[in-house]
């Protein structure tokens, strides 16, 4: 019950800030250095398999992007 | 916990829905999400060696090989959407699967087993000649030696029209020898404020299926009718902890624990992400998620055997090597299972997850990642990591990277003879235990964006190389290589 109300309050958090617009807005025209392939806020294609090992070895997966679980007798 | 996940599906379900019909009437121009169906091809080669084998009760070798290839197709279908169908295989050779049956035999005579099981039938006669041996630190030649793994995916996305909402869906299907997985999912993505700030919602669901097999004196033992005198067991001696043949009619033999086995043979994996991303200014720009997971069903592995400090010990193989039993140099003899690792049939994981990337110059880039998670197994965990992508011409860049990974045990792990059985869960499994990793990377990159490079119809828009190596303080060490190509088709 403690853990369900403390995670509804994460989840409201998370909510809260993601309707949050920030002041900033960068334009198009200025986003050359933010469109750059390395800048990309994911894990890149080629880390799929070493990601996939990590999840084998290691109890912790998910929050990056990915996979979070299943398809496999891992984690 | 359950509910909660439901409820948030629906209104990611509900909220998908409604705008997609409010987003159509828009006609200004746009351009293609993906102008020309793009080939991706990776392959990787994974090595690794430890002590901790869990097939074998925390002891013994993991040694591991695996090869894997995985072929990604996306087809921009119109304008607006993109079909990504891809197909992965892998294949691995392990001495710690192995040893699911471990028994290695001289040994001839007549086969009276008739459940067509390989790792069984090797050892099963009715006229042994005791020379049945084995290990955990040697690699046996069962079939559980090698397996291959498969893996399908479908995706399908659908952009509207301002591209500021991205819809997708997903299906997954994977298969190994004593795996199933059927896999679902679907996500919704809005981008707002000048496509500054970027919010997403996917949920995923997993439904797994066990086809057990087990530790092979455990299953050849029920095989038998409990019987020590028959199938498997029939001719081999069984040696107590002094070394001593005991008397398999007698008082003092061995049993496993539990005469259960699996009993619920699913696995099931709810998920919900949540990813929230911001640009800060022209050079940074950060994401965070947050990822509720709830698994049910059996969430342990069978083949993995634990032995406990409370019950005798008995063996199989050369007498004199027990007291060498817990080192490499023990070669011949092998300790006779308990039982298999037993664990919750649920689970809840909660990581939270973050991005920040910042561009230095023109040549140097800072991509950092750092993520917390927690269980209620009782394991949480910390992973940092920090890549810094180095351009060193137009078209090569290098990718040096290094990560650090730290988590707690689980509630119910011990070592080799730590466990008790008069505990109800147990495991002796060391990918959930106390440690810490740290991986040290490094890959070098080729783009041409203007593909000059072509085989066929395929034009090269860029190839990685990429290498890491990885250490973890239980002894555990592992390296992979990965050689990836990305082409367009034309």
């Amino acid at each position: 019950m403690k853990k369900n109300k403390r995670m509804k309050k994460v989840i409201y958090i998370i909510m809260a800030v993601g309707f949050l617009t920030s002041c900033v807005a960068v334009k198009e025209y200025e986003k050359i250095n933010i469109n750059d392939p390395d800048m990309v806020l994911s894990s890149r294609k080629s880390n799929k398999f070493e990601i996939a090992f990590q999840a084998y070895r290691e109890s912790a997966a998910g929050a990056n992007g990915g996979k979070t679980g299943g398809g496999c007798g891992c984690n | 916990m359950k509910n909660t996940l439901l409820l948030l599906f629906l209104f990611f379900i509900t909220i998908t829905f409604s705008q997609e019909q409010s987003q159509d009437s828009s006609k200004a121009y746009k351009k293609r999400v993906l102008e020309k169906m793009e080939v991706d091809l990776l392959s990787s080669y994974y090595a690794q060696d430890g002590d901790n084998a869990a097939v074998t009760g925390g002891i013994g070798t993991e040694e591991l090989t695996d090869l894997a290839t995985i072929i990604t197709v996306s087809i921009p279908l119109n304008d607006d959407d993109v079909l990504t169908i891809s197909a992965e295989i892998s294949a691995y050779t392990s001495a710690s699967s192995s040893n699911l049956d471990p028994f290695d035999s001289g040994a001839s005579g007549d086969d009276n087993d008739d459940d067509h099981d390989d790792d069984d039938d090797r050892n099963s006669t009715s006229k042994v000649i005791n020379t049945t041996t084995g290990s955990p630190w040697v690699e046996s030649s069962g079939d559980s030696k090698k397996d291959t793994w498969f893996n399908g995916n479908i995706s399908y996305s659908h952009s509207s029209d301002d591209r500021n909402r991205i819809w997708s869906a997903n299906l997954n299907f994977a298969n190994e020898y004593d795996y199933t997985s059927i896999g679902f999912g679907g996500s919704h993505t809005w981008l707002f404020n000048e496509k500054n700030t970027e919010f997403g919602i996917s949920g995923n669901v997993y439904l797994d299926t066990w086809s057990p097999i087990y530790p092979t004196e455990i299953d050849s033992y029920l095989e038998a009718d409990q019987n020590l005198n028959d199938g498997f067991f029939n001719g081999i001696d069984i040696l107590d902890q002094n070394g001593d043949i005991i008397d398999k009619e007698g008082f003092n033999i061995w049993r496993p624990l539990n005469t259960t086995l699996i009993d619920n043979k699913s696995r099931n994996t709810f998920s919900v992400s949540f990813s929230f991303s911001q640009i800060l200014n022209k050079n940074a720009q950060v994401s965070f998620f947050l990822d509720l997971i709830q698994q049910d069903g059996w969430l342990a592995s069978p083949l993995q055997r634990v032995y406990f400090s409370d019950r005798d010990n008995f063996y199989i193989g050369n007498a004199g090597s027990i007291p060498n039993y817990t080192s490499p140099i023990n070669r011949d003899v092998f300790q006779l299972a308990d039982d298999i690792e037993r664990l919750p049939d649920s689970r809840i994981k909660i990581p939270i997850g973050m991005r920040f990337n910042y561009y230095i110059n023109e040549t140097f880039v800072a991509r950092t990642y750092y993520r917390f998670y927690s269980d209620d197994w009782g394991i949480t965990s910390h992973t940092a990591e920090i890549e810094i992508p180095i351009k060193i011409s137009d078209k090569f860049t290098l990718y040096p990277s290094y990560r650090y990974y730290t988590q707690t045990a689980a509630d119910y792990f011990a070592p080799y003879e730590e466990n008790l059985s008069t505990q109800e869960f147990y495991t002796s499994d060391f990918d959930l235990s106390d440690f810490n990793a740290n991986q040290y990377g490094f890959g070098i990159k080729y783009t041409d964006i203007f593909t000059k490079l072509h085989i066929w119809k395929l034009n090269l828009k860029s190839a990685e190389l990429k290498y890491n190596h990885y250490d973890r303080s239980t002894g555990l060490a592992s390296d992979i290589i990965t050689l990836g190509f990305n082409y367009i088709f034309e």
